[in-house]
């Protein structure tokens, strides 16, 4: 057989990997060495983007607003897996009860970001209409930091907590019952059933999870562009901040750099759910 | 126990679906009643009008088309690359074969966040800035997708091959007639997850298109909330008809969407 037939097979999509994703990897890695604006000739900076970039202040606060959105995942886990535990073994039937529990996650993020921007609208709003039955005064939810921050975890709590449930769900199913039938009869507490025999068993499951959501977390832009786009940009994002900088202000080389500190904090969150869950096990 | 199981399903199923039902009323609202007060979940009076206001007042239909084009073109691509990229892993032997692994799965790391600035620079440089050509190409294959494949292709037996083989069958027709049929099931799950993601993509087309007929319908829409401060009737009714297609495309594909939902959680 002829011993370049393989390679017929993958070219397209390597090349269009390599073209599209690996290549321009390595250079957003050169272009953060480059004083580089789009309007400019671009020369060599060393570490002068870098040491801009940890100097600030819209850096430094953008990162912490990010790492702040990662806080969403130990919560939406926490919240989908107690959702999951409680309806065990109802969902399953039913296709039009599974479709509801789906419909925020496959809604583009911009339709989201609009419904949730109506709901929140802070004089006309659903919810603080609802705040005023309770007396409470409205609540500033789009235009305040940090609550604005909070509404945009709100979304993000909502629009995952369905699919992750559905997740768990699959992920129980697969424990054998046999094996939860026997610790009861054990005498065995729910607590220890779920610490010693559920948590362990969905350890794929919840790495899984951690991964997905933690990494979605750290790069969250649409969420923001769409429910509070007039706000400073120390109220935003990571992403926010770098599409500013690149887009906005074609400051390319400057640009680069926040994405590379983006790329290894997306690579140290990975690893470190990846250490966290086997160190548990 | 079952009630209070089913009561926690009721409540969980309330508040994924809530949201939308006021978009949708809000969609159907007169505008006297949009500020109502207290606010009204079903409109006094059904209007119709605000779909054909958005219709009108923005290029809603070339939204459509361009999303339309931008999504089939993504879906074909994706499926046929990555299904011979993944049936040679799969199915052959050859010299490159770890370090080109190794090369999709280095792709598969790299967000397109970290990527998307010098990626602009080269869409630039080619002159498919403003194309929907500019939006569709540089994502047009996955890695995910080839490793789905590469997976779907090792699960067929030996046999298969081997009877192929004896027939006579050339490489590609054992991939295209033989067994691409039977990973049908790997390929719908790619097909409807490469569907949501390509219909409701927003920072890389973002970034790409510049004139509003060229745009997509999240980017439309996304522009419009701007443009329609004051009349929020038709942004509704405008994210309403958006969401329309990924509702019934889900509907029509709900299994094989959890079918690699259940898939990935396992692993």
């Amino acid at each position: 057989m002829n011993r370049a037939i393989p390679y017929y097979f993958l070219l397209p999509a390597l090349l269009l990997l390599g073209v599209f994703v690996l290549y321009p990897m390595a250079e957003v890695v050169g272009f953060s060495f480059l004083h580089y604006s789009f309007f400019g000739p671009h020369e060599f900076a060393g570490l002068g983007n870098y040491s801009r970039l940890f100097q600030d202040g819209d850096f430094w606060r953008t990162l912490l607003n990010s790492l702040l959105c990662v806080l969403v995942t130990p919560i939406l886990m926490a919240v989908s897996l107690a959702l999951a535990l409680s309806v065990r073994h109802q969902v399953h039937r039913a296709s039009g009860v599974r479709l509801l529990l789906f419909l925020p996650v496959i809604t583009p993020v911009v339709v989201v970001g609009i419904m949730w921007r109506w709901i929140f609208n802070e004089d006309t709003g659903i919810i603080n209409y609802l705040l005023s039955l309770l007396t409470v005064r409205p609540v500033h939810w789009l235009t305040q930091y940090p609550v604005n921050l909070g509404s945009v975890l709100i979304l993000t709590l909502w629009r995952g907590f369905g699919y992750y449930m559905m997740l768990f769900l699959a992920g129980l199913a697969l424990i054998p019952k046999e094996i939860e039938e026997a610790s009861l009869l054990d005498g065995v507490t729910p607590w220890q059933q779920a610490t010693r025999i559920i948590l362990p068993n969905l350890k794929p499951t919840l790495l899984f999870m951690a991964v997905v959501s933690s990494s979605a977390a750290i790069k969250l832009f649409t969420e923001v562009y769409v429910l509070i786009p007039g706000v400073p940009m120390n109220n935003k994002t990571l992403v926010a901040f770098l599409y500013r900088q690149a887009f906005e202000r074609f400051d390319f080389g400057y640009g680069s750099a926040i994405a590379v500190v983006l790329f290894a904090l997306t690579f140290a969150l990975s690893a470190a759910n990846i250490r966290i869950m086997e160190d548990r096990a | 126990m079952t009630a209070a199981r089913r009561l926690v399903l009721l409540i969980a199923s309330v508040a994924a679906v809530a949201p939308f039902l006021w978009l949708l009323s809000t969609s159907l609202k007169g505008a006297e009643e949009l500020f109502a007060y207290p606010p009204r979940l079903i409109p006094s009076t059904i209007v119709w009008e605000n779909y054909r206001g958005v219709w009108n007042a923005i290029p809603m239909a070339a939204y459509f088309i361009n999303t339309t084009i931008v999504t089939v073109t993504a879906v074909t691509l994706n499926l046929l690359l990555s299904s011979l990229a993944g049936f040679a892993f799969a199915r052959f032997r050859f010299r490159a074969q770890r370090p080109l692994f190794y090369a999709v799965i280095a792709a598969i790391l790299i967000p397109k966040e970290v990527i998307i600035l010098p990626l602009y620079a080269m869409v630039l440089r080619m002159h498919l800035a403003d194309s929907l050509t500019g939006v569709v190409l540089p994502f047009a294959v996955d890695g995910l997708g080839i490793f789905l494949m590469r997976q779907a292709f090792a699960a067929i037996p030996r046999e298969v091959e081997d009877a192929a083989r004896v027939d006579g069958a050339s490489p590609l027709r054992l991939w295209w007639d033989v067994m691409l049929p039977m990973t049908r099931p790997t390929l719908a799950t790619l097909a409807i997850f490469t569907f949501i993601g390509a219909w409701g993509d927003f920072l890389w087309p973002l970034v790409v298109l510049k004139s509003p007929e060229h745009y997509t319908l999240q980017v439309g829409l996304s522009f419009m909330t701007g443009t329609f401060v004051d009349n929020f009737r038709y942004v509704a009714a405008g994210a309403v008809l958006s969401l329309l297609p990924v509702l019934i495309v889900f509907m029509l594909m709900q299994k094989h969407f959890e079918r690699g939902l259940f898939a990935g959680s396992t692993h």
